[in-house]
């Protein structure tokens, strides 16, 4: 088991084609609930976007395959702190994905005025 | 008679004398001082014998309410702040230097150095610390020498971690014999400066007027030779409050101390070890104190076509020039043959790592790096405040000033390169400016992520900003808060970004901004400043400060309402003790009531908008703002934001 977690957190920060397997099923809306409930949006923003430098990278829009997600939550590297099952219940855990997954991308830099 | 008996039996004929003989205390050399001591005697004779309680008065005794001190020594001490040229003094009035603030304001007509009333001592030393970074010299804080110091310990901490001059003046009374009891012993210490020597350059409790201008000119003279850091004279009460009876008065030359040079052989052989590497790496922190020094470090960076990290304790590179690579630091340490550091604040942290909580260490850097550190660290450093950092051992340790020090570096890399090192400069040049173009393209993109979302992303909040002070001379006051300003602000000169508090203590961003927006008024520049909501609320007292002596400065509000970062603690702590990590939140929002800003600041006088939770309407506010801040007034927008 260790080695696979390993395998697709490697394949996940080389970018190396990595076939995922189904997420299970999550309801977004009750993922919000639980997203914001867990204070994630402190660090990642609150649909995944990304804090400013020195805090939580972005987790939406380009989102990780579920197994290698779950395995940032349960056992994570870096410097986030572990969200284990008896507090963030694996269903929770998939509201949550679910969330995250359905963050809406908004505009590209070059259709945004103040950003050109 | 008559005439004498208004100036409280002070002889005319040595009245007259005293004004003659008056000389304009200037910073030129030793003069004599304003305040003579003949017009001390005069006022010294009619303190004798006042009558006593319940005894019918007689002609032959004066009244308590007939002494007139005409000349305190107070005034003299005033003589020998104005020969500094300093231009202002932040106080909260205390009865301890009560004599000084009377001088100050009807002896010295509350010109150079003017009061700035503060609400908290605290503020009146942050306000000093950001006008020392944008005015490039101190001015004085004055503050009652136990309590006022107790509130002015951090302020004055973050100044000396940030190597900022401040002029600290401390009220105090050491005769037993003459405090009032109660409160005045209270307010009384043996040593004031006890409390904050450990982050003081210098101090002193001068006894005398002579000792007064000796020690306070010596203090300045301290505190602005690299490395600069705030000095503290005690303003004893009966120096201040008796007449000057001390005769021959002078107060002394000031001459600066010009910054160290680091020895010429060693910059040689950094020079040698630049121009032979591969892939150099500059990085720079408080090295630079004008724009004469972001154009030497201009040359410096071309001289190699070396890429600069800034790390922003100072304006120090160009944020427009290809070779400008903040966002790079870790992956250019990593391959890099020779760094160079001007005087980083933490050397260690640039080529390693600890994780927290679990403290795992890990070194970034590849074997055989040689490091080059130019500061003046090893001349000044203090053992019980660690803010030293931990040990970082290098290759070549130059002691010296860094600006002081580029001028002969430059020479010596420009001596050591050669025209096939030329050519590889050259190429790795283009490299770099590739890299620059696609960090650029990527900071946009990254901003653009969330741009519509409510609570408004800190992204927009620092490109909404730029967007509205942009045709303005801008300045941005604290910019260490919004690090997407890092990002996206083109800043080329040294007043474009005053860095931030040195030691991290909260408290320091409303106050410093004023202090930077008052040395900007002087130049013409317009200040704008992120103000974080836990910030404005340890001195919200500041917008008066800003409002009541029209100060123009925009405060753009970081309003997400908790201490975010306490709270990712508490979620560390409890994933390290198996816990539940949602009630990270407890103790550490600010929320529920969620505080009003822009009421806050109305309260107080300042135009103020918000609290805006619209992106869409963001740059509206903003630029109404600006117009308000043109106008030669303090406004604040509200700006609810993500967390971080």
């Amino acid at each position: 088991m260790p080695i696979l977690r390993n395998l697709v957190v490697a394949a996940v920060f080389c970018g190396a084609p990595f076939v995922a397997a189904q997420a299970p099923a999550g309801d977004a809306a009750r993922g919000e609930s639980a997203y914001m409930k867990n204070w994630c949006h402190t660090c990642h923003g609150t649909v995944g976007q990304g804090g400013d430098r020195g805090s939580g990278p972005r987790i939406a829009y380009d989102l990780w395959p579920y197994e290698a997600f779950a395995q940032q939550v349960r056992r994570p590297r870096e410097v986030m702190p572990r969200y284990p099952a008896q507090f963030l219940p694996d269903s929770e855990l998939a509201d949550i994905y679910a969330y995250v997954a359905a963050a809406p991308r908004g505009r590209k830099a070059a259709d945004i005025p103040e950003l050109r | 008679m008559a005439e004498d008996e208004k100036k409280g039996g002070l002889a005319r004929r040595d009245f007259l004398k005293g004004a003659a003989a008056s000389v304009g205390a200037t910073a030129a050399g030793a003069v004599l001082a304003q305040s003579t001591p003949e017009a001390g005697r005069g006022r010294a004779a009619a303190q004798v014998a006042p009558a006593k309680l319940g005894e019918p008065a007689r002609k032959d005794k004066p009244l308590p309410g007939d002494i007139v001190i005409e000349r305190p020594g107070s005034d003299f001490m005033l003589d020998v702040i104005k020969s500094l040229d300093l231009e202002y003094m932040a106080t909260n009035p205390a009865s301890s230097f009560r004599s000084l603030q009377e001088s100050l304001v009807n002896y010295g007509g509350n010109r150079k150095p003017e009061l700035l009333t503060c609400m908290h001592e605290e503020a009146a030393v942050a306000i000093a610390h950001g006008y020392a970074k944008a005015a490039g010299k101190p001015m004085g804080a004055m503050v009652a020498g136990s309590v006022g110091l107790q509130h002015a310990a951090m302020a004055i901490y973050n100044a000396w971690v940030d190597r900022v001059p401040v002029m600290i003046f401390a009220g105090n009374g050491l005769d037993v014999g003459k405090r009032r009891p109660g409160t005045e012993w209270n307010h009384s210490v043996q040593d004031p400066a006890s409390l904050v020597r450990d982050f003081v350059k210098w101090d002193d409790y001068p006894v005398s007027l002579q000792h007064f201008a000796e020690s306070t000119v010596r203090a300045y003279k301290i505190a602005m030779t690299p490395p600069m850091e705030p000095v503290l004279i005690g303003l004893d009460i009966d120096l201040q409050e008796e007449a000057i009876h001390e005769e021959g008065l002078r107060i002394p030359k000031f001459a600066r101390s010009r910054p160290a040079q680091g020895d010429r052989a060693a910059l040689a052989e950094a020079a040698k070890w630049l121009a032979g590497a591969e892939n150099p790496v500059i990085i720079v922190d408080r090295a630079v104190r004008n724009q004469d020094g972001v154009k030497l470090m201009v040359e410096l960076a071309e001289s190699l076509h070396a890429p600069v990290v800034d790390l922003g304790g100072r304006m120090n590179f160009p944020m427009t020039h290809p070779l400008s690579h903040n966002e790079s630091r870790r992956a250019l340490v990593r391959e890099a043959d020779v760094v160079l550091l001007l005087e980083v604040g933490d050397p260690w942290a640039q080529f390693n790592s600890l994780s927290d909580p679990h403290k795992e260490m890990r070194h970034v850097g590849r074997k055989g790096v040689r490091i080059v550190n130019i500061s003046m660290q090893d001349v000044y450093i203090r053992s019980n405040y660690q803010d030293h950092q931990r040990y970082m051992p290098v290759d070549l340790a130059i002691n010296g000033d860094a600006q002081a020090s580029l001028p002969a570096l430059i020479e010596e890399i420009r001596k050591a390169v050669g025209d096939d090192r030329r050519r590889a400069f050259t190429a790795r040049g283009e490299k770099l400016k590739e890299a620059y173009a696609k960090e650029k393209r990527r900071a946009r993109e990254e901003a653009a992520h969330g741009w519509d979302l409510t609570p408004i992303t800190t992204a927009r909040l620092a490109a909404e900003t730029w967007n509205a002070v942009k045709a303005e001379p801008w300045s941005l006051a604290v910019s260490d808060r919004i690090p997407w300003a890092r990002r996206l602000w083109p800043a080329t000169d040294y007043h474009h970004m005053l860095g931030g508090s040195g030691a991290q203590g909260v408290g320091y961003a409303a106050p410093a901004a004023l202090g930077v927006a008052l040395a900007n008024k002087a130049k013409g520049l317009f200040t704008v400043t992120f103000q974080p909501d836990g910030d404005l609320m340890y001195s919200p007292g500041v917008l008066w400060t800003a409002a009541h002596h029209k100060i123009p400065v925009l405060y753009v509000m970081h309003n997400n309402r908790a201490y975010h970062q306490e709270i990712m603690h508490l979620q560390r702590m409890a994933a390290l003790h198996n816990r539940r990590p949602d009630t990270a939140w407890v103790g550490n929002i600010i929320d529920k009531p969620a505080i009003d800003y822009a009421m806050l600041a109305r309260a107080q006088g300042v135009w103020a908008e918000g609290p805006v939770t619209d992106p869409g309407k963001l740059g509206a506010a903003l630029r109404r703002a600006v117009e308000v801040v043109k106008g030669g007034e303090p406004a604040l927008v509200d700006v609810v934001c993500q967390g971080r």
